[in-house]
């Protein structure tokens, strides 16, 4: 963690003290149709030597752009319009394109956040690296290979001179990557800026990139600016963290400071609306920030946070803070940072849940939605020209479970685990290959367009991207009505009645009936969904990944509105998320997917404290915790996801387990041939692994909590 | 205990295109006394010292007193730079005491650090000099002691035996020969959380040797 | 939580008078969409009040003014049968854009091109829906056959349909149809191939539409876009191909005034009188031009939108 990463002594202090980066008020417009936007205003930061320097913000904060503005790289309609940016004690603004690119020579690196935008896919991956070293540098083309492939291995890509004939098709996203991340160390970077390089990453491959950079930071005296949405993220990698709302800096500290004693109140809201991993329903509530960040061509007079502060007062709304030195080293732009610090944080009357009525629900113990050995296969094309066998893509291979009225079952895995398949397979926009599905005693295996209308309305799904769940062509009024005439829920002419019912419930007001989908926010969109879903009064909701799109902030609120709905209509649901800490904290039930099986499943607390599968182990301590007093146990995966169109026999983690050569006593040869045992511990948590329970159940928790 | 440990990397550089006024200016600002003048790829071109900075009084004294503001922009650091095949480099991989033997050898005070050809790092006498107040352990408190002794093969071996069998620990341990005397080696020895009185009784049983110097630190 | 209060005052609702307001403010913001519309309304105009703005009949033959240079009482000139040209163009582009004779008495709104490509959308996208939504075999079939219709040359296409069922105003249109339906279709199909992944028609699906709904109320409202460039483009097409066929003489029987067999009529006394075939030429190329610079100028002005 962050601690290891504090290597300077006093003894060092002969060096050159110059940052290697300095941002004095920076402030950058983009000119529009409508006139200028000034996305980023008013920001200052230093990076020092070898030092990672965290900038965290939800979209549209203008933390890219300060990025783009750095490597000059804001496009035709983008410009600096005020304020410094010393590189090395240099300063760039104000330099024509050709002075710019001596003074930063090869000595400014970007990695992005999608590694294709830096490969050129035409090019085998060695001639792309090689080029880095040839072209500016006239090293031999041997040497350069050498080279690369030296580089390939530091950054732990396996079988480096293979990789090197390959096209960046062939390799995973997580290996794309890391040659990325190895092309731009190639120059020996003085600074390497990184725009949320692992945010499309699954979260085991994201730990082990993550461990990557702090360690070749480290080793190659590289400072670092690490951009993430993600809090817990940006506390592995970095020791300073920059805040930024709305296109300015609001709070500047160590990583430290920051997460366990914010000063500004936007920080401190953000850390009161991410569920922690551990944290669930019963016990604790997440806070959203209210509102929405304010368009940067119609921003407040005063304090740009003003609008949505718990704490705003008169001279908030007039005047304008400044970011000022706190104590040493904290910075914050806040007028009343000193006193709201002190002031433990009471929430709103109006937010302050009602937990005891969560964990007063009746135990009920009728199974709603049983499957057993639930198949799906998709027919994968043959290679060869003429005839060739089938090959089928086994998406959902022998999965059983049940969900009880009422609960919610979550299902994490990592992408291509199956369980967006699983899901569609029970709402039947996928047919199932074999396999009993049972909702509510009738037979659901048929696909949506045999049922009858009666199953189908029993049967809602809430999708994942905000931005395209609502059709574009109509109002929000006739999205959420149609399932009311089809299902025909209401009478004809209380349609718009229950409609605005629903809108109130989401907590949106009336005047959101006649909108369109492109005057709403993400949230709102998202909220909307929910309503369409809920209105024919489902018995069952399926939620595929509800929540990943959306902004902390605002996953808060959508988050805990699912929560109200459940316990106001009692709604039965399954929750898809990648996110371990959310599933954590909404879901009674959680199944770990691992390539179209359960690894596990149980009970939510069960699953996250031993006895655990190894895969939920490794999965857990790869979790970011934005939580610099929680200790992880460091568990990393090697290798890549096996395709599931040849998935490995046995087990079919055996191919990354790191847990069964030391745990089984023949070095787990079992788990290459076998298919795991179910093993049942106590109230229904099944693990499917060949290591006996008892040992599983000595092992160590995965996070503790060191204070 | 190599170079590229203990070098500066990334240091600041120059663009053979900067002018000298602007190259004082960034030496002065970020107080820096040598500055490396590299090309494409950050291929070492030259290097400019404080030295190279210092307007030859020869030059200026021919020119007219408004031709001196001219000359002056318009020189650049390429001008004024110690080209690169007169520069003196080292590889990464040197220790630093060849480095240093470099440096003395040649009585410069800095040696850009090469690597495959590009300025990977700058190596400078305070570097070293940082280097050897570490190898003393300066910023450590113990009792320092010179032992002069006999100069042959075993004597530091009975010194440094003589503080283990007390349960001492030696923060930092060096030695060179006695000064104006072949036939005798100064040892210097750093001891932690030992008191003094102690420590100089534990050192004088030993034979032939001499404490020349004690000082707690 | 206070959030619907809080933004409720930053959105205004939207009438459908604002909506429409709004999707025409981006045709004044393209300088080409501008000068083609003016151009298309000059001709548009020029046809619906051609009884008023022209002051003598189109069919009316003035054996003393034949060949006619541009003059004050003959604005364009007159053709080879002392007939007026600005009358005759003028007149003749009510058949493209503003009337569709069905029998010599009957007619309704909306001209030869325009219903024509109205037509082709209508017949196009229900086959791209269908081939673009369901997929499988039925987009196998139809595609197959719709290419084979996109491999014959339309002209020629244009001809055989003409030569089988005769020149008449009515088969022009059917003529317009079957050779643009299949481009149409093709259109529609990779909007629909894309529209269909999102997750409203994944929603639709789990509320059981039916295919139809699927097709015409999801689909293709968010198709229109690209669909409304592209009739544009469409109509522009018809108008040359209407004129070919006039050209030909396969177009609208005479003595009716019409652009293409205006050209073919005049091309004889070239020589003698080059304004009987300048004006007719013109006329269609100022018409096509202008709905192409329509049609550039909404693309590119709604690709800048987003």
């Amino acid at each position: 963690m962050s601690a290891d990463l504090e290597w300077t002594t006093d003894m060092d202090d002969h060096g050159i003290k110059t940052p290697i980066l300095q941002v004095d008020d920076l402030a950058i417009s983009y000119e529009t149709r409508t006139g200028d936007v000034p996305a980023v205003r008013d920001v200052s930061f230093e990076i020092q030597r070898g030092e990672a320097h965290g900038i965290v913000g939800e979209s549209g904060c203008g933390k890219s752009t300060v990025a783009f503005g750095i490597v000059n790289f804001l496009g035709r309609n983008g410009r600096i319009v005020d304020g410094h940016i010393l590189f090395q004690g240099q300063d760039l603004v104000g330099r024509s394109q050709e002075e710019l690119r001596r003074i930063r020579g090869d000595r400014i690196a970007m990695v992005y956040q999608d590694p294709m935008q830096a490969l050129n896919p035409s090019m085998r991956l060695g001639d792309q690296m090689t080029e880095v070293l040839t072209v500016h540098r006239d090293v031999e083309q041997k040497k350069a290979e050498e080279k690369c492939i030296q580089m390939l291995e530091r950054v732990y890509m396996p079988d480096p001179a293979n990789v090197m004939r390959r096209y960046p098709h062939q390799i995973s996203g997580g290996q794309q990557q890391r040659v990325v991340i190895a092309m731009a160390l190639l120059n020996d970077p003085a600074l390497l800026i990184m725009d949320e390089p692992t945010t499309a990453l699954d979260v085991t491959v994201e730990a082990a990139v993550l461990d990557l950079i702090a360690e070749l930071q480290r080793d190659f005296d590289t400072a670092i600016m690490y951009i993430s949405h993600n809090l817990g993220v940006i506390a592995r990698v970095s020791t300073k963290v920059g805040v930024m709302y709305a296109g300015e800096l609001v709070e500047r500290a160590s990583v430290k400071d920051v997460y366990l004693k914010p000063y500004h109140p936007y920080t401190q809201g953000l850390m009161r609306c991410v569920p922690r991993l551990g944290m669930d329903k019963t016990s604790s509530y997440l806070y959203p920030i209210p509102g929405r960040v304010p368009s940067p061509k119609n921003l407040p007079a005063g304090c740009v946070y003003e609008p949505r502060c718990d704490y705003a007062r008169e001279e908030c709304r007039l005047k304008k803070p400044e970011l000022r030195e706190i104590e040493a080293d904290r910075w914050a732009r806040c007028h009343f940072a000193e006193e709201i610090a002190q002031v433990s944080w009471e929430p709103p009357a109006d937010l302050v849940p009602d937990l005891a009525a969560l964990e007063e629900r009746d135990e009920v113990t009728e199974t709603i939605l049983e499957i057993t050995n639930a198949k799906t296969y998709y027919e994968a094309p043959s290679k060869q020209l003429i005839g060739g066998e089938a090959q089928y893509v086994k998406a959902v291979d022998d999965v059983s479970f049940g969900v009880k009225k009422g609960q919610t079952l979550g299902i994490v895995g990592e992408s291509g685990c199956g369980k967006s398949t699983l899901v569609k397979t029970i709402i039947g926009m996928e047919e199932p290959t074999g396999g009993e599905f049972e909702f509510m005693g009738v037979d659901v295996s048929s696909p949506v367009s045999q049922r009858d209308l009666a199953l189908i309305q029993e049967l809602q799904m809430v999708f994942q991207n905000p931005d395209s769940t609502l059709n574009p062509s109509f109002t929000v009024g006739t999205q959420i009505g149609r399932p009311l005439r089809r299902f025909k829920t209401v009478p004809g002419d209380q349609v718009r009645a229950e409609v605005v019912r629903l809108l109130e419930m989401m907590r949106l007001n009336e005047s959101y009936y006649n909108r369109l989908p492109r005057q709403l926010s993400g949230g709102e969109k998202q909220r909307v969904g929910i309503a369409r879903a809920i209105a024919g009064r489902p018995e069952l909701v399926l939620c595929d990944e509800p929540v990943s799109a959306l902004d902390v902030s605002v996953q808060a609120a959508v988050l805990n509105l699912l929560l109200e709905i459940q316990e106001e209509i009692g709604t039965t649901m399954i929750f898809i998320a990648h996110d371990l800490s959310v599933v954590r904290f909404f879901c009674d039930v959680i199944g770990v997917m691992y390539l179209g099986q359960f690894a596990e499943i149980g009970p939510a607390e069960a699953i996250y404290a031993p006895p655990y599968h190894p895969y939920t182990e490794a999965l857990l301590s790869a979790v970011p915790i934005p939580d610099p007093s929680v200790e992880q146990k460091h568990i990393r995966l090697s290798g890549n996801v096996p395709s599931a169109l040849n998935p490995p026999g046995g087990c079919r983690f055996h191919t990354r387990c790191p847990r069964r050569t030391e745990m089984l006593s023949d070095g787990g040869t079992i788990c290459e041939t076998e298919v795991p045992p179910e093993r049942t511990a106590e109230d229904g948590h099944r693990i499917f692994c060949h290591i006996p329970l008892e040992d599983l159940r000595q092992m160590e928790p995965v996070v503790t909590t060191t204070e | 205990m190599l170079v590229k440990d203990y070098m500066t990397r990334h240091p600041l550089m120059a663009e053979p295109t900067m002018s000298i006024v602007e190259a004082q200016r960034y030496m002065g600002e970020n107080d820096i006394r040598h500055l490396p003048v590299v090309g494409d790829g950050k291929r070492l071109l030259g290097l400019v010292t404080r030295q190279s900075l210092l307007v030859d009084p020869g030059r200026l004294g021919s020119l007219d007193i408004w031709e001196i503001a001219g000359y002056l922009s318009d020189l650049t650091v390429k001008d004024v730079m110690v080209k690169a095949d007169a520069v003196v480099t080292v590889e990464q991989g040197v220790t630093i005491e060849e480095a240093a033997r470099i440096m003395v050898g040649k009585k410069i005070g800095c040696l850009p650090v090469l690597g495959e050809g590009i300025v990977v790092g700058i190596i400078t006498e305070i570097d070293l000099l940082a280097q050897l107040m570490k190898l003393m352990a300066t910023q450590e408190a113990g009792v320092r002691v010179t032992v002069r002794q006999p100069n042959r093969t075993g004597e530091l071996a009975k010194m440094v035996s003589a503080i283990a069998a007390q349960g001492w620990g030696i923060l930092a341990c060096g030695g060179a020969p006695a000064p104006k005397d072949p036939t005798k080696w100064d040892a210097v020895v750093k001891i932690r959380n030992a008191p003094r009185e102690e420590v100089v009784a534990a050192l004088e049983t030993v034979e032939d040797q001499e404490i020349v110097d004690v000082r707690e630190v | 939580m206070t959030v619907s209060e809080r933004t409720l005052s930053t959105v205004t609702r939207p009438s459908r008078l604002q909506r429409i307001k709004e999707s025409l403010s981006i045709l004044w913001q393209s300088k080409v969409a501008v000068a083609g519309l003016i151009l298309v309304l000059f001709w548009a105009l020029a046809a619906i009040l051609a009884p008023a703005v022209t002051t003598y009949k189109p069919n009316t033959e003035d054996a003393q003014a034949i060949n006619q240079s541009p003059s004050a009482s003959h604005w364009l000139g007159t053709d080879h049968k002392g007939r007026d040209l600005w009358s005759r163009v003028a007149y003749g582009g009510r058949i493209v854009l503003v009337m569709w004779p069905i029998t010599d008495s009957f007619w309704i709104p909306g001209g030869v091109a325009i219903w024509g490509v109205l037509i082709a959308l209508a017949v196009g996208s229900t086959l791209g829906l269908m081939s673009g939504y369901y997929g499988g075999w039925i987009d196998e079939v139809v595609m197959r056959i719709l290419d084979a219709m996109m491999a014959f040359p339309t002209i020629l296409l244009y001809l055989i349909i003409i030569a089988a069922v005769g020149a008449s105003a009515t088969n022009v249109v059917i003529a317009i149809t079957i050779a643009g339906a299949p481009g149409v279709a093709r259109l529609v199909r990779s909007l629909a191939l894309d529209i269909r992944t999102r997750d409203y028609i994944a929603a639709a699906e789990t509320r059981g539409e039916s295919g139809l709904w699927m097709m015409f109320v999801e689909i293709l409202p968010n198709a229109r876009g690209p669909i409304i460039i592209d009739a544009m483009l469409r109509v522009g097409y018809a108008i040359f191909s209407i004129g070919t066929l006039g050209f030909l003489g396969l177009g609208l029987p005479p003595p009716n005034p019409d652009w293409g067999s205006m050209v073919q009529a005049g091309h004889h006394y070239i020589f003698n009188n080059p304004w009987g075939v300048i004006w007719p030429t013109v006329a269609i190329s100022s018409l096509v031009v202008g709905l192409n610079l329509l049609a550039d100028g909404l693309r590119e002005e709604s690709l800048r939108y987003q």
